[in-house]
Parts: structure tokens; C-alpha cells; sequence
């Protein structure tokens, strides 16, 4: 870090890399953007603890499949370390396709779920997204939440955690169909602080709600 | 393949008298069927050499199923071939004013699978036993008789008759004079006929056991058992008692079963811990079969693409192309619902754009909520949203994201790409791939279409309700709900 970012260190973004392979990390950092800097890396469940509780990064962009551990992954990774939960975001990154690993590790703690074939640029908005304290929904993780949810909205107040509310669903189906943030702002006239808000509304009913599919998939894979 | 150059293997065909060992002879030697079966009963009347030959061929010959599962070799990688040859797309000129296509009908994407072509050729190399007895200069002949005999209606009663006339043959010669042994001779076949019968049903439940086995099987082979069983043990007490009298016949059947019971006694641990062990290897051998199942795949699929992958560094397109086609296959081999029934709309949509993505090796994600069983109507709705993603990833210049959701009351398609955008007013008249395949298709099947360009991108959203009488599809058409 050169001098002249010695202002910007406060601003810059401190995160952790947790991912089984190498390789993965080493072209993760280097897509990065510069105001993003990789605190620590680590490779298992064990090691990712240990660095993230040393390093008390902002952002963990954390795998969902992991050696290590008692075979959680990503998972076990934020079980590990719920103290930090309210400084530390966790944001997943995945190969996998299947909707329990995405639901379990958002269900645990994770802000945020994308792919790991995402552009440099989009993940380092994405981190940056976390950080601020929003959610990042990549347009299948909105896909599942639409799954999950059902599509018909619900009549009542917005606090109820089983049903997405009409404004909701309405975001959740313009992601789904690969809108980013603005695009969701312009095509429903709101701003792009409603739809993050709209966002984290949904993101943390994804994490509440009892509804029935979620628990059904909790349950398959024995994380109650 | 008429002559014998490239021999058929040695198997026992699925054309049978008893076990199928002469059909099997025949194909691999190109003789004749009847010639074969002709000379082994002579040789069976030569002091029962032919009984023996048989026998031994029975038991060392394998069935040409058993021959085929263990020659199977997989089929070349699906991916492989589907990208390795350089390509040559269908869309020379990638250009929005191409020739106007056929929009009734499928499109002439290229094959999804080039791969299946060679499955078929393996396949046929793999099993070339059930082809190979016909292949001989005996399929010139219209069929072996006892293929004829099964399938003549008849087939059974001409058989019981023969066995009727063979013994009015041995009255009308014990009549005659002749002295026919029949004390030992009705014994002696009965013996010989539940012992057949007995092995047959060996020889079937080892078929059956490599097969996976079905109860009604299962049934049908202990009645055999039985049946072979009651046959042997008649025919010895008949042997037996043919000398003394009842009441010796009795003691001597008390004392046998008691025998037997002792033996069973002192075996029935030994055979229990056998039975065990057999168990135990079976189930071994099973999860071993899964594993090289698994290892089979990734040995085909992965680490194909890759070797693959390394040949062709140099070329970026190709290379992401493989990677896609690859990433595709892999995750529908591992994420498939078996719950799930095929016919999808869903499943439809995720092959279109497959195909898209082949074809132009630009990167479709997918995502649906919902689903429903295709129907004629939703091919067309396929077959639009292919247009239309055929359009994005050729103008878009970026990944195309498609989202389907079924709900009750319609099918809606959204692609949407992050291209230049155009100006759908300013469209050519003649440009028939929007005008036609994505609206004039969605309004005919009673659906809308609608397309909304900005610089930021393109969307071209298809809606089509689920269950539109004639009256709405009229309606829909008319009523001018298309945006363009």
C-alpha cells in the first residue's frame, strides 16, 4: 500500500478470502478492486475461524463447500464465528447450484449469495454492498427466494416472515431477471436506498421464516 | 460382415433350446444353427460326449448380457465432440438482416449432442452377441426351428405331442415284443427331467441375479425348484420302492430325511456364515460399482473437457465454450431431481438455452419459479424465448439471463441482455426473426411478446396464459397488446 492510499486506508475495505482452492484466491484477489484489500486468506473451516477472529475483516467472502471441520462448510465457518456477526458480513460465493447449500449458508448469517462465475467488477460492487450493511442477491438466489415464498403476495402488513410482500416479490422477480439495483430503481420509480431496504427485508426473512420449504430443506440437511 | 473375418464373440445367444450354446457356437463359427445342434446330438448318441461338451460350454460361456455389461465401455464424451470439431456454426453471416428463417418449425440449430451418435456406435460395437447369431450365413435362413416352435401358436401342444407319440412308440414296441425297460425308464427320465429343470432355473437365476430381479422372477424360480425337486425325488422313491415294499420304502425315506436333517444340522452354520460373507461382498461390490460409475463419468465428461481444454489455450472462445458445455453437463448430472418427471417446461427452456449457448458460446443463465408439463403451446413459447436469446447472445455481447416463472394463471419468459439496445420501431420490415418468431409466434398460440430496448440493454418479455380457449387466443391477438 503505497502513501498516498494512507488517507483512504479507513475507507478501503478489509476482507478475507475463504476458499479451498488456491488458485480460486490468488485470481479473486487479483479481480479485485484496489480500494478492497485482502486482509487474510484460508483454506478450511478451521484456518477461516482462526484468521477471521485475528483479522476482524469487513466482508468475508466465504465458499460454501470447505474441508475442514465437522463437514459444515461455509456454514460452520459463521457458527464459528457469530461474536463477530455484527461487524463482520459474510458474503458466499458458490459453484453449487442446489438451493439447500445457498439457503443454509444465508440461513446462518451470510448477507449475500453470488456465483463464483461473477465479474471482477460485480463482486467488488458486491463487497461493497455487504460492507454497507445491504444484501447482494444474485438472480438465482432471488429465484429460490421466489420458490420458497410462492409468487402470490401477501395481503397483510410486511412484518408477517412467511410472505413476501407485493413491493417485495416485485424486486425479488426483477433480479431474478438479472436487473441490477438501478435497473430495479428505474423500472419501479423508487430509489435505490427503497430497494435495498426492500432487499434486506427479504434477506432477513429468508433467515427467519419458518415457512415450510425453507424448513424442509433445513431439515434435510439436519441444520435445525 | 457377411463372411467370418471379424468372428462374433463366443456367447450364448437369446435363440434357444436349452441354454442357447449351439445358436451362440453357430454365430461365432458362421455355421448353420441346425448343423451345430444336428452334430452335437450326434455326438451326445457317441458315448454322451456331446452331453459333456455342452455341459461345459454351458457352464463357461457367458450369456451375450452378461458378455455385453462386461465389455461395456462408455460412450465417448458427449461434450467432446460437441465442441472439439472447430465450429462452423449455422450463422455464417452473424448479421440482424440473415435469410428469414422457417419460424413454424425448429430451428436448424445443430444437434444438442453430437455425443449420442457415438453412444449409438459403442453401443452397437458392445453388443454384438444379441446381433451376432443372425449374422451368420444361418440368417440368410428365415429362423431356427425352435425359435419358430415359441413362437408358433402352437408351440407347447406340438412339443407335448411328440412326447405323447414317443411313448405310444415305446408301447406299440413293447407289444411288438420288444422288452422295454419301463420300471427304470420312467424313473430314470424323471430324474433326468426335474434335474433339467432344476439346472435351467440355476442358469436363469444368475441371469436374474446380474439383472436386477423381480419378485414375480423370483416366484417362478421356486416353482421350478419344486417342480424339479418333486420330479427327482419321485423318480428315485419309485427307483427304490420298484424292489421292496411299502412299508421298507417308508423306513428307508424316514431314515434319508433323517439323514438329511442331521447333515443340515451340522452344515447349516457353515452355510449360514457363507450366505453372510456372500452378502457382505455383494453389497461391497455394489458401492464399488457406484464408485467406478462415478469415476467412469468424471473420467469421460471432466477430464475430457479438460485435455481438452489444455489443447485449445490458445483459443479464448473455444475454451469458454468447453468450460460452459461442461459446467452444464456436470451440474445436470449431479443437481437432477429424480423426483422430478421430464417434459418440463422448465427442462425445455434450460435446453434452448443449452443450445444457444453451443452454438454461439455466449453464457445463458437460466433461472425458473415453477413449473408445468410442456404442452404444444408452450413449444412455441420455447421456441420464441430461443429466438430471443438467440438475439441476445448475438447482439448482447455480454451473459444473457433468462427467468421463467409458471404461475397459475400463465407462462411468462423474460430474456434480458446488456447490450447496445436498439430501436424496436426502427426495425427492418423484413427482419423476420423478431417480427415473426418471437411476436407473430407468441400471438398465434394466443400469447403476447413485447420488447423493450434502452441502451442499457435489451428485454423481450413472453407471456403466455396457461389455459387459453380459442377465444382468448383470438382476443390476445387482436386486441393489439404487442409492443413493438
Amino acid at each position: 500500500m503505497s502513501n498516498a492510499d494512507t488517507g483512504n486506508t479507513a475507507r478501503a475495505i478489509r476482507v478475507v478470502i475463504v476458499d479451498d482452492h488456491a488458485i480460486f484466491r490468488s485470481g479473486l484477489k487479483a479481480d479485485l478492486d484496489p480500494a478492497i484489500v485482502v486482509a487474510g486468506e484460508a483454506g478450511t473451516v478451521e484456518e477461516a475461524i482462526a484468521v477471521i477472529a485475528a483479522v476482524r475483516p469487513d466482508v468475508v467472502l466465504l465458499d460454501v463447500h470447505l474441508p475442514g471441520g465437522l463437514g459444515g462448510g461455509g456454514r460452520e465457518v459463521i457458527a464459528g464465528s457469530v461474536p463477530l456477526l455484527g461487524t463482520t458480513r459474510f458474503l458466499a460465493l458458490s459453484v453449487s447450484d442446489a438451493a439447500e447449500d445457498v439457503v443454509s449458508v444465508i440461513r446462518a448469517g451470510a448477507r449475500g449469495y453470488v456465483t463464483k462465475t461473477i465479474s471482477g467488477a460485480e463482486i467488488s460492487d458486491a463487497v461493497r454492498r455487504v460492507a454497507g450493511g445491504d444484501a447482494v442477491f444474485s438472480p438465482r438466489l432471488a429465484g429460490f427466494v421466489l420458490d420458497a415464498f410462492g409468487t402470490a403476495p401477501a395481503d397483510i402488513a410486511d412484518d408477517e416472515l412467511d410472505r413476501l410482500s407485493a413491493r417485495e416479490l416485485e424486486v425479488m422477480r426483477l433480479i431474478a431477471r438479472g436487473y441490477s439495483y438501478k435497473e430495479v430503481a428505474k423500472e419501479l420509480f423508487i430509489s435505490i436506498k427503497t430497494v435495498e431496504t426492500h432487499v434486506s427485508a427479504v434477506l432477513r426473512k429468508l433467515q427467519l421464516s419458518s415457512r415450510h420449504e425453507l424448513t424442509r430443506w433445513a431439515a434435510e440437511r439436519r441444520l435445525l | 460382415m457377411t463372411t467370418t473375418v471379424s468372428r462374433p464373440p463366443l456367447v450364448r445367444g437369446g435363440d434357444r433350446v436349452i441354454a442357447g450354446v449351439c445358436a451362440g457356437l453357430a454365430g461365432h463359427l458362421g455355421w448353420p444353427v441346425q448343423m451345430v445342434r444336428i452334430g452335437m446330438v450326434v455326438a451326445a448318441l457317441a458315448g454322451g460326449a456331446g452331453v459333456a461338451f455342452y455341459a461345459w460350454l454351458w457352464i463357461m460361456v457367458p450369456t451375450a448380457d452378461e458378455s455385453a455389461r462386461r465389455n461395456a465401455r462408455r460412450p465417448a464424451s458427449p461434450i467432446a465432440p460437441a465442441v472439439s470439431a472447430p465450429f462452423a456454426g449455422p450463422y455464417p453471416g452473424d448479421h440482424p438482416d440473415r435469410a428469414p428463417v422457417d419460424y413454424a418449425g425448429p430451428r436448424d440449430l445443430p444437434p444438442l449432442s453430437p455425443g449420442s451418435d457415438f453412444a449409438a456406435d459403442s453401443s452397437e460395437q458392445n453388443l454384438p452377441a444379441t446381433d451376432a447369431a443372425p449374422q451368420g450365413p444361418a440368417a440368410a435362413a428365415p429362423q431356427s426351428w425352435p425359435s419358430r416352435v415359441r413362437s408358433m401358436p402352437y408351440g407347447k401342444e406340438i412339443l407335448l405331442g411328440s412326447g405323447l407319440l414317443l411313448a405310444a412308440g415305446i408301447l406299440i414296441a413293447r407289444m411288438l415284443g420288444l422288452d422295454v425297460p419301463l420300471g427304470t425308464l420312467i424313473p430314470v427320465a424323471a430324474i433326468l427331467g426335474g434335474a433339467a429343470i432344476a439346472w435351467m432355473q440355476l442358469d436363469e437365476t444368475r441371469r436374474a441375479g446380474l439383472v436386477d430381479k423381480t419378485k414375480a422372477d423370483q416366484a417362478g424360480g421356486w416353482a421350478r425348484l419344486a417342480a424339479g425337486l418333486a420330479l427327482v425325488v419321485a423318480g428315485v422313491l419309485v427307483m427304490v420302492s420298484g424292489s421292496g415294499s411299502w412299508e421298507q420304502t417308508w423306513l428307508a425315506l424316514l431314515a434319508s430325511v433323517a439323514v438329511l436333517g442331521g447333515v443340515a444340522l451340522v452344515l447349516l452354520p457353515w452355510g449360514l456364515k457363507f450366505w453372510r460373507d456372500l452378502e457382505a461382498e455383494r453389497s461391497g461390490r455394489v458401492r464399488a460399482t457406484e464408485r467406478a460409475e462415478i469415476a467412469a463419468h468424471l473420467h469421460d465428461s471432466v477430464l475430457q473437457t479438460l485435455a481438452l481444454i489444455q489443447r485449445r489455450a490458445g483459443n479464448e472462445h473455444d475454451v469458454v465454450r468447453l468450460a460452459r458445455a461442461q459446467e452444464r453437463e456436470l451440474r445436470g448430472w449431479l443437481y437432477r431431481d429424480p423426483g422430478k418427471e421430464a417434459g418440463q417446461l422448465s427442462e425445455g427452456i434450460k435446453a434452448a438455452a443449452a443450445e444457444v449457448e453451443d452454438a454461439l458460446g455466449q453464457a445463458v443463465e437460466v433461472v425458473s419459479v415453477g413449473d408445468c408439463a410442456m404442452t404444444e403451446r408452450h413449444e412455441a413459447l420455447v421456441q420464441a424465448a430461443r429466438e430471443a436469446m438467440l438475439n441476445a447472445a448475438r447482439h448482447g455481447g455480454s451473459a444473457v439471463s433468462v427467468y421463467l416463472e409458471v404461475t397459475d394463471g400463465a407462462a411468462e419468459v423474460f430474456v434480458k441482455d446488456r447490450g447496445a439496445g436498439f430501436d424496436p420501431d426502427a426495425l427492418p420490415v423484413d427482419r423476420l426473426g423478431v417480427r415473426e418468431s418471437i411476436i407473430g409466434r407468441m400471438n398465434r398460440h394466443g400469447g403476447t411478446a413485447a420488447i423493450i430496448s434502452n441502451p442499457d440493454g435489451t428485454e423481450v418479455r413472453l407471456r403466455l396464459p396457461l389455459a387459453a380457449g380459442p377465444s382468448a387466443t383470438t382476443g390476445a391477438a387482436d386486441n393489439g397488446e404487442v409492443r413493438l
